[in-house]
């Protein structure tokens, strides 16, 4: 792979630097979401307290189990998902991307979580040439998202300036 | 750009819409003047995080998906220039819209979910796992940590080497640009190794 050089350290590194991470905390990224979490376990798989994991990703825990509309994920004993510290509820957000194939990645410095696609997701494109569904904000400050054009052909394309 | 506004312009129909997103970590400073210079009317999205090409398994500009009343893909993945460009373009792809556009499930461009999965660019799990990379890389560019961004960068154009969009967005970060002597050596490695720099437009697939 061809090598990038480094000409331009100002293109490079044009913003401020600023403060990533908190004793204590974390921030995970997910699809365009970037989520400061205030509080995890001080251990090595990121360890959150229920509203934080809906916060994240929109999952939902039930008595069925960690569920997103019709997705419900069992939560089995002895699978290292959930536990109780200091009279509180946890949830282990790697073993559950362990368990569903979602990729990650981690900067272990800072904290800072990123987290891929998650297959059970995208099944209804993959199988089904469902369109999928994202939301982004568009140049006016709109949310955008795939639903909103249900009942219209949509062109969806890239580009870029580069 | 302009070609779309035009194709969009000349459709007119308040059940179609043209949703575009610039794949570009640079921002509004570099995608805005171009969309107001081809004073574009339809859903503009400036997409640092390259979303769109995530979420579709893009990975080159431009691409696109053609999706239906009900929310289903009817084709996928093609450079999508509108007009002759060298790098694979062809005069038959807008027409191809068009004709789609006006004609909805009776158009002969509209293709089968069967065709459409099959033309889904699969990912491996490396390259699933290059798009929180590169999602990382980005949110570490943005706080200003420029050496954690060019690691993660550098991760994700490892585990995905066929993502021409992670290559050349890194390569608008050196001195030589993205159309460069890099990019070049790049593309023809690409090439020898029987890899297409677009999939070939087939409009005859059903």
């Amino acid at each position: 792979m061809a090598e990038v050089r480094m000409a331009h350290p100002d293109l490079r590194n044009p913003f401020d630097t600023e403060k990533v991470g908190s004793d204590g905390g974390a921030t995970v990224l997910y699809n365009d979401r970037t989520v400061l979490i205030e509080q995890t376990l001080n251990e090595p798989d990121l360890w959150v307290k229920p509203a934080d994991l809906t916060r994240i990703n929109g999952f939902v825990i039930k008595p069925q189990g960690a569920c997103f509309e019709h997705i419900c994920i069992p939560i089995q004993d002895g699978a290292g998902l959930v536990k109780i510290v200091s009279e509180e509820q946890w949830f282990n957000v790697v073993a559950f991307a362990d368990l569903m194939e979602q990729p990650y990645v981690v900067d272990k410095e800072t904290n800072a979580w990123s987290f891929g696609e998650i297959p059970l997701k995208r099944q209804g494109m993959m199988v089904d040439a469902q369109a999928p569904d994202f939301e982004l904000i568009d140049r006016q400050g709109k949310v955008v998202r795939m639903a909103d054009f249900k009942g219209k052909k949509a062109l969806v394309m890239t580009w870029s300036s580069w | 750009m302009p070609v779309w506004q035009s194709i969009y312009q000349e459709l007119n129909d308040p059940n179609f819409v043209i949703i575009s997103a610039a794949q570009d970590t640079g921002g509004e400073a570099v995608a805005g003047p171009i969309f107001d210079a081809a004073g574009a009317e339809y859903v503009q999205i400036v997409d640092v995080n390259h979303t769109i090409s995530r979420v579709f398994n893009f990975v080159n500009v431009p691409s696109a998906a053609w999706i239906d009343e009900t929310g289903k893909i009817v084709r996928i993945d093609e450079g999508t220039y509108a007009k002759t460009h060298p790098f694979g373009g062809t005069d038959e792809y807008a027409p191809a819209v068009k004709d789609w556009v006006r004609k909805g499930p009776d158009s002969e461009y509209i293709q089968s979910a069967a065709t459409v999965t099959n033309n889904i660019r699969n990912r491996t799990a490396d390259e699933e796992k290059a798009e929180p990379a590169f999602r990382l890389g980005n949110f570490f560019r943005e706080k200003g940590h420029g050496e954690k961004a060019d690691l993660y960068w550098e991760q994700a154009r490892q585990l995905n080497p066929d993502s021409i969009n992670f290559f050349r967005q890194d390569l608008t970060l050196s001195e030589e640009g993205s159309a460069g002597e890099s990019f070049m050596s790049y593309v023809k490695d690409y090439i020898s190794q029987g890899k297409a720099y677009y999939r070939p437009l087939d409009l005859d697939e059903k």
